[in-house]
């Protein structure tokens, strides 16, 4: 089953119990409204950890409320990073979502050999996106955490988010390998690493979907495209998942996408015990909201 | 379609014209006994290079008759093998063979810049068409006599010599497969990555004419019980046409071991030359031999 649109995701967390989601340094004021939305809606259990003081000052001023809600007071951001994490690690909570801290901090918490959330799989980013020009969902790794993947690497990418697509119900999500041509070129090393990850598909070394690759992003997404171009793939044209040569085409695709195809996205950070909601202020409450409900979604 | 090696002389004889051989040293009874065979059947003359009386004397003891001939005087290796090539670039003759000469000695004469007649840029390789009892059909393997370790580029201009002799053969869409220890991909065989980069220039278009897969062992290529032990599915599918070895230390040996133990017989041809050029080794069969000029007089 594949999602037609971000909303087809709530379909996965209804009839399930409210996912408990925990926002370290909760004193927040740009995800606090997404999450209040989210809980409303019936999909998370928010927990707050952080200033007390500054997340009912937020509040109170944004008209949000919050009775009955759990609010741990640790007004020192380190502590409550730590806080919220070792709560993730102690099954206390299901999603870990960064409050007013910066991500690196939130990441190295989460990676502490301790008490954090590693599984032993690298992290990586997946964004799901809406862009009306697509006939379902498309979604898009790595575009926000790994820099230039190795191919070790991108087989560990594809591996996340391969198994968080099964994880949302896609038996076999067709995976294109992004290149700028859909030929093999020795001057392209994405090409190359496409081609290996394709033939590693093939001897089920990367299993659950179906990987083509390199393909360029007109016949990935377009069956028209790849049939004038005399590509025989069964990718081509229903790209379920793309993944990124590198950070630079991600990113910029990724906003391109926001910005001028005006798509809804929904991003998680793979690879630790649970979902990890990142989202950055520049983000939309829609985005924030819509990765909210996909951390639940994705909840194991 | 030529499905045994023997079949090759008739076709040579369908394109009715006598196929001119420059033998460099050729006071060589073993190769005299090859070319005198193709001159009976009609479809090749000879030009004997090499010492004369040495010539002479070796028809005599073979009872060949050497007016047959004509022979020209050289009275050294270097001599003999520039002579025969230069015969060739003038059109005074189609086919270089080498006879009692040192192949580098030859190869030096055929590989120079100036006087040599290689195709510009072309990859110097070798196919030899194998027939093996125990195969069901004609085996073509490259490359067994001279790229030692050959690098990418290489091993796709050995595929594209490979599928050419095939398909003159008849051969359509020949099944190549690409030859490893193993079907699975893996950083400890560096080939592998080189064979996924192969298939995937097939898939697009960029490899013509064939079938192409690999990593594959021997037996997954030539077997079809041993797909479904090794639960392995593979469009070559235990049916190969073409070998294509990553070595010459994996090549040789295998086709040495199928003429000592298996009964094979070859016809082999240098590839990347204007005009065909037969190099074998001194222990060839009189029989591989003969096939080896006939397959020459096809390909020239």
């Amino acid at each position: 089953m594949v999602l037609k649109n971000l909303n087809d995701l709530r379909r996965l967390v209804n009839g399930s119990s409210r996912r408990r989601l925990v926002l370290a340094a909760a004193q927040d004021q740009h995800s606090l409204g997404a999450i209040i939305r989210a809980w409303k809606a019936d999909i998370i259990e928010p927990i707050f950890v952080g200033d007390k003081a500054g997340i009912i000052d937020v509040c109170t001023s944004n008209n949000y409320d919050i009775t009955g809600l759990r609010i741990i007071d640790e007004p020192n951001t380190e502590m409550a990073i730590e806080t919220a994490v070792r709560m993730v690690s102690s099954k206390q909570a299901d999603i870990l979502m960064k409050g007013k801290v910066g991500t690196a901090p939130l990441l190295k918490a989460a990676l502490n050999k301790d008490w954090g959330l590693r599984t032993g799989n690298l992290l990586s980013h997946i964004a799901l996106f809406e862009v009306s020009t697509y006939h379902k969902v498309i979604a898009v790794t790595d575009v926000a955490m790994n820099i230039a993947p190795t191919l070790k690497e991108k087989i560990a990418i594809l591996n996340n988010s391969v198994s968080c697509l099964n994880h949302l119900g896609y038996v076999m999500p067709k995976v294109a390998v992004l290149g700028a041509v859909e030929m093999v070129n020795e001057n392209m090393s994405a090409t190359l690493d496409a081609a290996l990850l394709s033939k590693m598909n093939q001897r089920d070394q990367i299993k659950n979907c179906i990987v083509d690759g390199p393909l360029a992003f007109d016949n990935a997404v377009s069956l028209e495209s790849a049939k004038f171009k005399g590509i025989k793939s069964e990718v081509a044209g229903d790209t379920d998942l793309l993944l990124m040569p590198d950070i630079e085409v991600g990113n910029v695709l990724y906003k391109s996408l926001v910005f001028f195809a005006k798509a809804k996205v929904a991003s998680i950070i793979l690879g630790a015990v649970v979902p990890i909601v990142l989202t950055s202020r520049s983000d939309s409450e829609q985005a924030k909201f819509d990765s909210i409900l996909l951390a639940a979604a994705a909840c194991k | 379609m030529i499905e045994h090696l023997d079949q090759i002389e008739e076709k040579v004889l369908t394109l009715g014209r006598k196929f001119r051989i420059a033998v460099a040293c050729a006071q060589d009874s073993n190769t005299i006994g090859a070319v005198h065979k193709a001159v009976d059947k009609g479809f090749a003359e000879a030009i004997l290079i090499g010492k004369s009386s040495e010539i002479t004397s070796v028809c005599k003891s073979d009872s060949f008759n050497k007016t047959q001939y004509t022979i020209v005087e050289a009275d050294n290796e270097t001599k003999a093998s520039q002579e025969a090539v230069r015969l060739v670039k003038s059109g005074d003759a189609d086919i270089v063979m080498k006879g009692l000469v040192g192949t580098d000695k030859l190869l030096k004469a055929v590989m120079d810049k100036e006087y040599g007649i290689m195709i510009p840029g072309a990859v110097l390789s070798y196919v030899a068409a194998l027939e093996i009892p125990a195969y069901h059909k004609l085996l073509f393997i490259t490359d067994t006599a001279v790229i030692p370790f050959p690098d990418l580029d290489q091993k796709i201009a050995m595929a594209k010599y490979a599928i050419e002799m095939a398909v003159r053969f008849g051969i359509m869409r020949p099944k190549v497969a690409l030859i490893s220890a193993s079907e699975k991909m893996s950083r400890h065989f560096e080939n592998s990555n080189d064979y996924a980069i192969m298939c995937k220039m097939a898939d697009r278009g960029q490899i013509k004419d064939c079938i192409m897969d690999g990593p594959l062992d021997l037996f997954l290529a030539c077997d079809k019980a041993s797909l479904s032990v090794k639960n392995v599915s593979t469009p070559v599918d235990g049916d190969a046409d073409i070998l294509l070895f990553p070595s010459l230390e994996s090549s040789n040996p295998f086709y040495k071991g199928m003429m000592l133990f298996a009964h094979g017989e070859l016809a082999g041809l240098l590839r990347g030359t204007g005009k065909p050029v037969i190099v074998m080794s001194r222990n060839e069969s009189e029989k591989s031999k003969y096939y080896s000029i006939a397959l020459s007089c096809l390909m020239a």
